[in-house]
């Protein structure tokens, strides 16, 4: 198999909180100059399904991507999962009662946010925020924001929405890794050393937490991420040297709102890369550019 | 650009932080960025990821005055290998604190009882305490005892580094108050000593010693007569790269005795290089510093002359396993002549040429190099080979250098003395005829290998050429008075050793003799 020189399997669209719409993603991986690519939105597929259905011979080969946010007792995850059917019924329902989840999180915020702090939006903003693919506290946020509530979005995030407790409902890792699986997915760690994305997990806590999750089934790591340091890619290229995981590369870009670059992921350009991306890119299902 | 980074920086600030950051940056002339971190009291990886980004659009990021906890993060997620981040640094007194070491480039007090500083000459100390830090903890992986420092504080206009040291006390002290336990601190202090010296460092990680050395002779190619500098530094030239570790300053206060383990101290001369270099500082230390001026080595180690000299002849036997005078002269010579290189060079560079000082100390320790150089080749050297004047007088001394090789074996007592009478054999037949009537020396060298277990003995001479495996062997059959003179002492040696060889090459007779064991 010959190896695209640049890849980056870590992308959020428009359909959760990136900026960019799936359409518009392939033309910038292309210019980009990735050869081969993936699309991870929190908790939705359906930037996949879109871009199978626009994918042309001459863009670059791409595989279905999704990145679950998922808790138990001992902590929260982002589940990354690679090469499943987007039409698989485990992948979809999950990402149903994620979606579902989600909603219901909004609603329960706005019916707070009106009794505890008397704050109220017109009909037409609250079915055009329903109407999103994955509504969530930024949206609340600006709304709030555009009608003086508050003077930010980060104002309004710390002073009023996290200041609402919400009942706990959420995907446990062990769902998403096994809805992954069911559908022909690969489970994959993302950002490991960061948890769900603001935590600082290393050393030994890191071997534990991945421990549990390869007995849930976790196949592999993200060792190769934007805002990772050399030193946080090697402990984790070292960890999947340990267990024999899968390793995978992202750059978690979000277009306009993450000053992240579409390919940034740290892997570099020398061509040797681990034996755990290249076992990943010869197990993952890849479509396009002739499946490479 | 300067940037004060203030309070926590965590995922519900990190975003808006960075658009600041960059507004602020973004047309700015000065492509450089600081940030103050006095203020902050926190960062998550969502501010860590901040920094990354900004690092990657303005390569030249500095982090300064970073609080010890923040520092942590920095250090763990390894952040401190990508970009300069500078702790905020405590501030130390010294003053009333009892001084415990001192070296080339800093002194060592205790500032409690666990814990000592290193207070470095320099006020620009920072990069020599990093240099320090990462040497020592190269050391440690590489298996050698050290203290490796866990903060760095400001002291007076300096800063120093802060090690954890229980209960320790130098060997300088030990010597000083017990001076019963001098064979015992020779012991563990050469024990040491091999264990630095047969360490391997991997490649580029020290600095090589012979360079230092090479630049040292170089500038005393000024100073001395031509012919004898070309001579200085042709040997030193000649010395082999070895890549194995040498402490570089390895004295009496840099070994301290923690509880009952010995460890060593002040790494920042850590080196790779040949021991000759390592001796030549020791010599320094003990007797060269204050060969003319007996005091100087009282305010410096505590112990007076005699003691320091009497230790590093003990320590210079225990380290070369021998007994035998002439071989530890002859290895003494050589640390010597580096060992007086340096001191003249030191003391021209301190003291000038013109000051009575310097050129008192200056003309004392010179005549002693040239007369060193008059008399010496090389300056490497085995503790496995030494060199002897050839004369039947030296048999005993040959003898005992020998069996103390031996000792060292399993070689059982028999082997042993068919050995010794082999290489007396030898050994009166080179004082005999090799330079007759002249005089001149002779090496002798003893190998042992492995499996099979071999002793090889090894005699090399610059006399005439001479073969004495080529004459026939005598008559044994005829009685002893019709036997021809000679010859008997080679054939009673063949007949004793497995294999017996001999060459001539450059100059010299080489003559092997071996027993398989």
């Amino acid at each position: 198999m010959t190896y695209p020189s640049k890849i980056d399997l870590h992308i959020h669209t428009k359909v959760s909180d990136g900026t960019d719409l799936p359409a518009e993603i392939i033309a910038h991986v292309s210019k980009s100059g990735i050869g081969l690519f993936s699309v991870t939105d929190h908790d939705a597929v359906k930037a996949c399904r879109v871009i199978l259905s626009l994918l042309a011979e001459s863009d670059p080969a791409f595989i279905t991507g999704v990145e679950l946010s998922c808790r138990d007792e001992q902590g929260k995850y982002h589940i990354l999962g690679y090469g499943y059917d987007p039409d698989a019924e485990s992948i979809r329902k999950l990402v149903d009662k994620g979606h579902r989840i989600r909603i219901g999180k909004v609603s329960a915020r706005l019916d707070r946010l009106k009794s505890e702090f008397g704050i109220s939006f017109p009909q037409d903003e609250l079915d055009a925020l329903f109407a999103l693919d994955n509504p969530g506290k930024p949206h609340i946020a600006n709304m709030m924001v555009s009608h003086g509530f508050a003077q930010s979005k980060e104002q309004a995030i710390r002073e009023f929405i996290n200041r609402i407790r919400l009942k706990n409902e959420f995907i446990s890792p062990e769902e998403a890794i096994r809805s992954i699986r069911d559908s022909g997915g690969i489970a994959i760690l993302a950002h490991p050393s960061y948890g769900d994305g603001d935590q600082l997990i290393l050393g030994e806590e890191m071997d534990e937490r991945l421990r549990l999750l390869m007995d849930l089934g976790l196949q592999g790591v993200e060792a190769f991420y934007s805002g990772f340091t050399p030193r946080l890619c090697r402990e984790m290229l070292s960890f999947a040297e340990r267990y024999a995981l899968y390793v995978t590369a992202g750059s978690d870009y979000h277009g306009e709102n993450k000053m992240v670059m579409l390919g940034d992921t740290g892997l570099g350009d020398s061509g040797e890369w681990p034996e755990g991306l290249r076992r990943f890119l010869k197990d993952a299902r890849i479509h396009g550019q002739h499946e490479i | 650009m300067l940037i004060r980074l203030t309070g926590q920086i965590d995922s519900t600030n990190a975003a808006q932080l960075e658009q600041e950051i960059m507004a602020r940056l973004d047309g700015q002339e000065d492509r450089s960025v600081i940030f103050d971190a006095s203020e902050l009291k926190y960062i998550s990886s969502a501010g860590l990821r901040v920094l990354l980004r900004i690092r990657k659009s303005y390569p030249d990021v500095r982090v300064t005055d970073v609080r010890s906890d923040v520092y942590e993060i920095f250090e763990m997620t390894g952040f401190t290998e990508m970009m300069p981040i500078e702790k905020a640094y405590r501030v130390v007194s010294v003053e009333g604190c009892e001084e415990i070491g001192r070296g080339a480039n800093g002194t060592i007090y205790r500032i409690d009882q666990d814990n000592v500083v290193k207070v470095y000459n320099n006020a620009d100390a920072l990069a020599d305490i990093q240099h320090e830090r990462e040497v020592a903890k190269l050391a440690l992986i590489l298996g050698i005892p050290t203290a490796i420092s866990y903060d760095v504080v400001k002291v007076g206009d300096s800063y120093g580094s802060v090690f954890e040291l229980l209960n320790a006390r130098s060997f300088s002290k030990i010597l000083t108050t017990e001076p019963d336990k001098m064979d015992w601190c020779v012991k563990e202090y050469i024990e040491l000593l091999k264990k630095i010296h047969s360490t391997l460092v991997p490649e580029g990680k020290l600095p090589d010693m012979k360079e230092t050395v090479l630049s040292w002779a170089g500038f005393m190619q000024d100073y001395l007569p031509e012919e004898a500098g070309k001579k200085l530094l042709a040997m030193v030239e000649a010395v082999p790269h070895d890549d194995h570790m040498i402490h570089g300053d390895y004295h009496t206060k840099n070994v301290e005795l923690q509880d009952d383990e010995v460890l060593l101290i002040d790494m920042d001369t850590l080196a790779v290089g040949h021991p000759v270099f390592e001796l030549a500082s020791m010599f320094n230390a003990f007797v060269g510093y204050s060969e003319l001026h007996h005091e100087v080595i009282e305010s410096f180690q505590g112990f007076d002359f005699e003691t320091g000299t009497t230790f590093w002849r003990k320590s210079l036997a225990a380290y070369l396993g021998t007994s035998c005078e002439t071989k530890i002269r002859e290895v003494e010579d050589k640390a010597r002549i580096i060992g007086y290189t340096r001191l003249i060079r030191r003391s021209i560079r301190r003291n000038g040429l013109e000051t009575e000082e310097g050129s008192a100390e200056i003309a004392f320790w010179k005549e002693r190099l040239m007369e060193l150089l008059e008399r010496t080749d090389v300056l490497t050297f085995s503790d496995q080979e030494m060199e002897i004047e050839a004369v039947t007088d030296n048999l005993p001394e040959v003898q005992a250098f020998v069996k103390e090789r031996l000792d060292t074996t399993n070689c059982p007592p028999k082997a042993k003395m068919q050995i010794a009478l082999a290489v007396e054999e030898i050994f009166v037949n080179i004082a005999n005829y090799a330079y007759a009537p002249e005089k001149g020396k002779a090496a002798v060298r003893v190998e042992v290998s492995e499996e099979p277990v071999t002793v090889t003995i090894t005699f090399v001479d610059h006399g005439v050429p001479y073969d004495p495996l080529a004459k026939e062997d005598p008559d044994t059959g005829l009685p002893a008075d019709e036997r021809e003179i000679g010859g008997l002492g080679i054939f009673l040696t063949k007949k004793i050793m497995d294999d017996v060889t001999y060459t001539y090459k450059d100059g010299q007779n080489i003559l092997t003799l071996k027993k398989n064991l």
